[in-house]
């Protein structure tokens, strides 16, 4: 019996170390590949490359502009973050606190409008866009990105307005407050978890989306940092190392706020339902 | 809960309390309106005329449909949307599972198997795709050094370039993106079991393989159900992957509805392209009917 469970203690281990073996061999070939020399990666491929050059990095933000993409996204994901939480902490705390008679149906709303795929909507909100003479515009881009930044932060703040007492706000009310400044000085710093979550969960949407800008943007200075990779590779060469080298430099930003908020996001993930 | 009918609780709504909460949600509802709902129906009236670019065009009943009928690419893409949601659905299911189950045990060193199972999800779609199309690659690839390497596999195979590789790829590639989401949720579920349900089935004699269909199969059904159809619905519209990996080729062997969409787009019919879309909605509104249900549901509980 003690055999056994030692055995079945080895096992486990065996078996989860192969699983992340397997989630971490993309990542290294990723990160080893943007510091290849060409040679290293096609003529002598190798799994631990001899030399180890920035000549990527170099190549992609000189000559490929790849810092003005960056930059282009952290406006657009910061602009639809900031859009985002504010109209939405309105939203959820009306949906949470009030007993309206169409809250049912405003809370199907969102919901529907959440599980609602971009890849229906894409082509009419690039009619509507260049009705709005917002086509290729970051401003367009904005936008349409809070169709699904919208319905997810309102459900997801939804669930973490519904865990901070009422008594907390009614005992501020007979202090003097109002209804909303007890949302603003009760409930939304006692939200403040559940507030960075859902700015992650929002921010990294809105940085990941390459349908709507392929469709929206036409013009090299108001690419995303997802379009100007995608434009890297459908040129005729293919560029591994500066295209792993800008895969780096995207995701870079992204793992360290994961792991900085770790907790939380799993938290609002598992509750929430949130796509990645 | 007995309803106060005497003293107004200040959550009820009056008149003017009513109004500031329509007032809040206001914003949201109009953006929504405009930004999904609108749209929405919009796409279905385009896909009944022949727009194209620079051209409104004009009711042709169902036309497009009927041409979509007889297209090889639309066939090729029903079907591949098929194989690559049933597959990678049940891969992650099975994978984030079995995970879930070796991490809820207590191992030390438990914490750091889940920061590492989670890397994938925290990595950009774009960055994951792009980063497997490498890997896949003839030359420069990592997977072919890997197996002709370690001699599991002799010969260079051009993953992403033949039709009998194509889809398992894009479908390994999806999987391994994917299977986070299923992991932690059902790891999730797994933590809310208490643990004296176990210890009373194995006072009662039950072994392993019956403990899991008597006391954790029961717990995280709910959630797997949830998973299951929200992983569906983001698989059948996922454009990322197969965009980035292969653009639907090799000769359409993994073409799909949005990537379909968006190339009727590029070459300007966009009333088909509309209809490739909405053909599939049918089978995603039953999707996203009970998925909306079901959610609600969970939310009122």
């Amino acid at each position: 019996m003690k055999r056994q469970a030692t055995l079945w203690r080895i096992g486990s281990y065996a078996a989860l170390l192969l699983a992340v073996a397997l989630v971490l061999f993309p990542i290294y070939w990723m990160a080893i590949t943007s510091l290849k020399l060409p040679r290293e990666i096609y003529r002598t491929p190798a799994l631990w490359p001899h030399v180890l050059t920035l000549n990527n990095y170099r190549l992609l933000l000189d000559e490929k502009d790849f810092l003005d993409n960056i930059r282009n996204s952290v406006v657009v994901a910061g602009a639809v973050t900031v859009i985002s939480l504010i109209v939405s902490s309105l939203a959820a705390y009306s949906m949470v606190r009030f007993r309206t008679r169409f809250r049912g149906l405003i809370g199907r709303l969102i919901l529907f409008a959440y599980l609602t795929p971009t890849s229906l909507l894409f082509i009419p909100l690039s009619i509507l866009m260049s009705r709005l003479q917002l086509g290729n515009s970051l401003y367009g881009l904005v936008l349409v990105y809070l169709t699904f930044s919208l319905p997810l932060s309102t459900w997801l703040l939804q669930g973490y307005f519904r865990s901070v007492p009422r008594s907390l706000e009614e005992q501020g009310m007979i202090d003097g407050l109002t209804r909303l400044g007890a949302l603003l000085r009760i409930v939304l710093p006692l939200s403040g978890p559940g507030l960075a979550a859902v700015a992650i969960f929002t921010f990294t949407g809105a940085w990941n989306e390459l349908l709507l800008a392929l469709v929206l943007i036409t013009s090299e200075s108001a690419r995303t940092a997802p379009l100007g990779l995608n434009y890297l590779i459908t040129s005729d060469v293919l560029p591994w190392g500066p295209l792993m080298a800008g895969a780096v430099l995207s995701s870079l930003p992204l793992m360290i706020l994961y792991f900085i908020a770790q907790r939380f996001m799993v938290q609002g993930m598992t509750t929430g339902s949130v796509k990645g | 809960m007995s309803l106060a009918v005497s003293r107004r609780s200040p959550w009820s709504a009056g008149t003017s309390q009513a109004r500031f909460a329509y007032a809040l949600v206001l914003p949201v509802v109009l953006l929504l309106a405009g930004l999904v709902a609108y749209p929405f129906f919009y796409a279905i009236f385009v896909s009944f005329t022949d727009r194209v670019v620079g051209n409104d065009g004009q009711w042709i009943g169902l036309a497009n449909f009927r041409y979509l009928a007889q297209s090889p690419a639309f066939a090729a893409a029903i079907w591949n949307t098929i194989v690559l949601v049933v597959s990678s659905d049940v891969l992650k299911l099975g994978i984030g599972l079995a995970l879930a189950l070796l991490v809820n045990q207590r191992l030390p060193g438990r914490g750091l198997f889940r920061s590492a199972l989670m890397l994938p999800w925290a990595m950009p779609a774009f960055v994951a795709f792009l980063t497997w199309r490498v890997i896949y690659q003839p030359i420069g690839g990592g997977l072919n050094l890997v197996l002709t390497g370690t001699g599991l596999w002799p010969d260079v195979v051009d993953w992403l370039g033949q039709r009998s590789t194509a889809m398992p790829a894009v479908v390994a590639a999806s999987v391994w993106r994917g299977f986070p989401f299923w992991f932690i949720s059902i790891l999730a579920a797994l933590q809310t079991i208490p643990v004296e349900l176990y210890e009373a089935a194995r006072v009662d004699g039950a072994s392993a393989w019956q403990r899991f269909w008597a006391v954790t199969f029961p717990s995280i059904r709910p959630v797997v159900i949830v998973t299951a159809l929200l992983s569906s619905i983001w698989t059948a519209n996922s454009f990322e992957n197969v965009w980035l990996l292969t653009q639907g080729g090799p000769s359409d062997a993994t073409i799909v509805f949005p990537v379909l969409a968006y190339f009727g787009m590029q070459t300007q019919r966009i009333g088909e392209a509309a209809a490739v879309s909405v053909a599939m909605l049918p089978v995603l509104a039953i999707l996203v009917f009970a998925g909306t249900a079901m959610m609600q549901r969970g939310e009122d509980e």
